[in-house]
């Protein structure tokens, strides 16, 4: 047994951190060297001297945040070396670009998962078993009571709950990056035929995933004074920001709702102050998890993003899989 | 139809914000439903007395067993639902076949009035093999209706006004009648839904049913502005507030919860059936305490509450009394719509006839309110201090020339409580809340000074904001020092001021005080924790007001 200072992988200020590459894994502040798994801002950092992404999130991320930045990309399953590491990104099926990322070095290997999941997205590619001796996983949604339903059966939902009301704009927050595209991918599909407007940030985001070949439904970007009649019966997209204050003093007679996965819990529904939630999420659910963990065939998991003492303890004792802690 | 419209009704009403679409989508729904699973609907919807017929635990258990799921895994779930049946519905996703859906269109009249109760008569392992069969034949979409039926926590924004409001527009009759018509316990039947729709007011059939309570709001600086002559002042007493009904010679007692109690109280039924006239009192029933005249705690009360045939003893150990304040009806005659003053001089003479020509005694179970008589308003104040000495919670202020009006009426009754007692105590425990506070520490236990010790000498939910409550949950996961299952102790540092309504000495508790209503009324972020009051203060409180 090695000590935590002698894993390949590590936590380090609170990030993950790969002392023999002297690289870092998504960091929370500036270094020189920086993977990074998908274009997310939570998983991103300005003022690294060097970015590593896959070309999509690169373009997402420049798109995002302007050229100023200097990334070098790889394909899916391109290896690369630093230091003597064989390290390759593989589609995590969280959004457009995101990766797990794979270290090999003396015939060990290390399998970051990223933020992911298994659930079909016609989005972006599907996530891709890697198998590996040490899995550092992701557990945002890590206990049974969350089980995700098909895309289509919520895609459905929400075509159904802005034509029940036909007077109202319906508002639908969500992220503006993944969750807006996966959205509008899937209500393509619906019977909903009405207008589909989005605010600035998602609609900037569509045309990238145009740009890269994803096939969406056009949208209208919103302007501020849209005439009300307009609006009516329609379906407006919008960042979760947006949703306490005064921006929706812009609309009249509206009908608003939360797409995310915590959206499965009614106290939490009801908390969120929406009118309604959409229970869909890009992370993986408690099958997702454990279906990642078996087939992964890791011998040793650890996890990081959310509360994962239930879940150790299940690998642990209905599994028997070694799942270690980090010293944070 | 069936189940399956009821669970759509729900997700509809859970997800809707406005009343008026409230009323209308329940009115589509009676439209499109039959009568009797329309009265099911109606009995679940307002939570009369939606019976348990088995606990939340019970349902965990079976589910680990059938599903061979850890308990403490179900366990650490729960607090982040906070609801067992809800709970149960998420982790059966999936679960289930669905090519054995063979219950998909069950009426919620089959599923009330058979196959649930027919749990009951089933031994252990039957009724375990019974339910999961139902998870497997029942829709998953109805799973959540289902567990909740059966944990009888069955519960979803409406109100009995929503309900009563949404019948009146369908039949187009006013809500008066369709919410006297509601008052009572609902037994769900055809005929009960006919005769709530029914377009002709038939009084017979109106005849034990209450009517509907007036009830008291805060007071406002406004009413000072008033002459103190047109209002009527009584104690406000802290028991429970019922209509005494007798028609046709039969008593009815009625809560304000709509529930009959004649079986609780059956001494107070029994005596009050020998008054020859018919009539219907409001008054406050409480246990008295004969010898100094004043009303006992409230505790005591809650020790005839819930039982059903108290024993001789009992009655004998607790003995009620109900204090009338108003008339609302005399042989058949409704005189609601007369002023207070008059329905009071009609209470009182009719009170004296009793007293002289019902042969069984009943002043040791039956009297009305006295009156108070404060000559401006700094001498009402003055009686309102002085109600703590009698056990009253304040005063009532009535306007004289007042109509008995239902509901919360502005400018009619008033309430004008004594102010809470308040300490300043120390943050030390929280606990996972449930329900819609599921996944946040809401309850919390604070402790007052004891030499150098913190003791803990009340616990309280309410009384912050949900910002304060967040603010606070955060704080808690940072600052605790052990787990306990759900209840984390934690660092001593948050100062809040509690208040309370009562305190005295109790055995059974460390700080050997017990307070009654304890809720934060503030956080006190610009006091340190060596600032909090001790335990002497709270002595001192005590022995001050007694």
């Amino acid at each position: 047994m090695r000590t935590k200072q002698e894993y390949l992988i590590r936590y380090k200020d609170g990030n993950l951190y790969c002392e023999l590459a002297d690289i870092w894994i998504d960091p929370s502040k500036p270094v020189k060297k920086a993977l990074i798994t998908h274009a997310h801002f939570d998983h991103f950092t300005f003022g690294c001297e060097e970015y590593i992404s896959t070309k999509e999130t690169a373009m997402l991320l420049k798109e995002r945040v302007g050229d100023n930045i200097k990334i070098k990309t790889f394909e899916y399953g391109e290896e690369f070396k630093i230091n003597g590491i064989n390290i390759s990104f593989h589609p995590s099926g969280h959004i457009l670009g995101s990766s797990q990322i794979r270290f090999i070095f003396a015939e060990e290997k290390w399998l970051i998962s990223g933020d992911f999941k298994l659930q079909k997205d016609q989005t972006c590619k599907q996530y891709e078993i890697v198998k590996t001796d040490y899995l550092i996983s992701e557990c945002t949604f890590g206990l049974p009571i969350f089980k995700w339903d098909e895309s289509n059966k919520i895609a459905n939902d929400i075509s159904k709950w802005i034509t029940n009301s036909p007077e109202k704009t319906s508002l639908l927050f969500c992220y503006s990056l993944g969750k807006a595209q996966r959205l509008l991918n899937e209500i393509g599909q619906t019977n909903f035929k009405g207008n589909i407007f989005s605010h600035g940030s998602i609609h900037k985001m569509n045309n990238s995933y145009r740009e890269l070949g994803i096939d969406i439904k056009d949208t209208i970007k919103i302007e501020n004074k849209k005439k009300i009649d307009e609006l009516k019966g329609s379906l407006i997209l919008l960042p979760p920001s947006l949703s306490k204050g005064y921006y929706l003093k812009n609309f009249k007679n509206i009908q608003t709702a939360f797409a995310s996965g915590w959206m499965s819990i009614r106290a939490l529904r009801k908390r969120s102050g929406y009118d309604k939630g959409f229970a869909i999420s890009d992370h993986a659910d408690w099958d997702g998890i454990l279906e990642v963990v078996k087939k992964s065939e890791a011998k040793n998991v650890f996890f990081h993003h959310g509360d994962s003492e239930a879940l150790s303890k299940y690998l642990v004792e209905k599994e028997s899989i070694n799942v270690l802690l980090f010293g944070k | 139809m069936s189940l399956k419209k009821f669970s759509e009704l729900f997700g509809d009403l859970d997800s809707i914000n406005s009343t008026n679409n409230k009323i209308e989508v329940l009115k589509n729904y009676f439209l499109s439903n039959d009568p009797i699973d329309n009265s099911w609907a109606i009995y679940l919807l307002t939570g009369k007395s939606n019976k348990r017929f088995i606990s939340g635990r019970y349902l965990k258990n079976i589910f680990s067993q059938i599903y061979e799921y850890p308990q403490w895994l179900i366990d650490t779930c729960y607090l982040k639902v906070g609801d067992s049946a809800e709970l149960i519905t998420l982790l059966l996703k999936n679960k289930t076949n669905s090519r054995k859906k063979k219950l998909s269109n069950i009426s919620l009249n089959e599923l009330l009035s058979e196959t649930i109760p027919a749990l009951s008569k089933l031994n252990e392992e039957e009724k375990n093999s019974e339910i999961k069969n139902l998870w497997e034949t029942l829709p998953e979409d109805n799973h959540l209706i289902f567990n909740k039926i059966l944990t009888g926590t069955f519960r979803v924004g409406v109100s009995i006004g929503l309900i009563t409001k949404s019948i009146s527009k369908l039949i187009n009759i006013e809500e008066e009648i369709i919410s006297h018509r509601l008052m009572g316990d609902f037994k769900p039947s055809i005929d009960s839904y006919e005769f709530l729709i029914n377009k002709n007011i038939n009084l017979q059939e109106l005849n034990s049913k209450p009517f509907p309570f007036l009830l008291a709001n805060t007071i406002e600086d406004k009413i000072f502005k008033n002459s103190i002559n047109d209002f009527q002042f009584e104690w406000k007493y802290d028991g429970i507030r019922l209509q005494l009904i007798k028609r046709s010679g039969n008593v009815s007692l009625w809560t304000r919860g709509q529930e009959l109690v004649n079986e609780s109280f059956p001494e107070l039924v029994e005596k009050m059936s020998h008054i020859k006239d018919d009539f219907v009192l409001d008054g406050e029933l409480l246990v008295w305490n004969f010898k100094e005249q004043i009303a006992f705690d409230f505790s005591l009360l809650q020790k005839r509450i819930n039982r059903n045939s108290p024993t001789r003893s009992i009655q004998i150990k607790y003995p009620i009394i109900f204090i009338a304040y108003d008339l609302l009806e005399i042989n058949g005659r409704d005189i609601r719509e007369i002023k207070l003053e008059n329905r009071r001089i009609e209470l009182e003479k009719y009170f004296s006839k009793w007293q002289i020509k019902t042969e069984n005694n009943i002043s040791n179970i039956f009297k009305i309110c006295d009156l108070i008589f404060p000559k401006d308003w700094p001498d009402a104040l003055n009686y309102k201090e002085k109600s703590r000495e009698n056990n009253t919670e304040g005063l009532i202020i009535k306007k004289k020339t007042s109509i008995y009006s239902s509901g919360r009426k502005k400018g009619i009754w008033w309430k004008y409580k004594v102010d809470p007692m308040q300490l300043d105590a120390v943050l030390i425990y929280a606990k996972g809340g449930s329900g819609r506070r599921a996944g946040l520490y809401t309850d919390y236990s604070f402790a007052l000074w004891k030499d150098k010790e913190l003791i803990k000498f009340a616990s309280a939910y309410s009384g912050l904001t949900n910002i304060e409550i967040k603010e606070l949950d955060k704080w808690i996961r940072k600052n605790t020092i052990e787990k306990f299952g759900p209840v984390r102790s934690l660092k001593p540092e948050m100062v809040f001021e509690i208040s309370f309504e009562k305190i005295q000495i109790s055995k059974r508790h460390k700080s050997g005080i017990a307070v009654r209503f304890p809720r934060i009324t503030k956080w006190r972020k610009d006091k340190k924790i060596h600032d909090a009051n001790s335990l002497e203060n709270a002595y001192e409180l005590m022995k001050k007001i007694s």
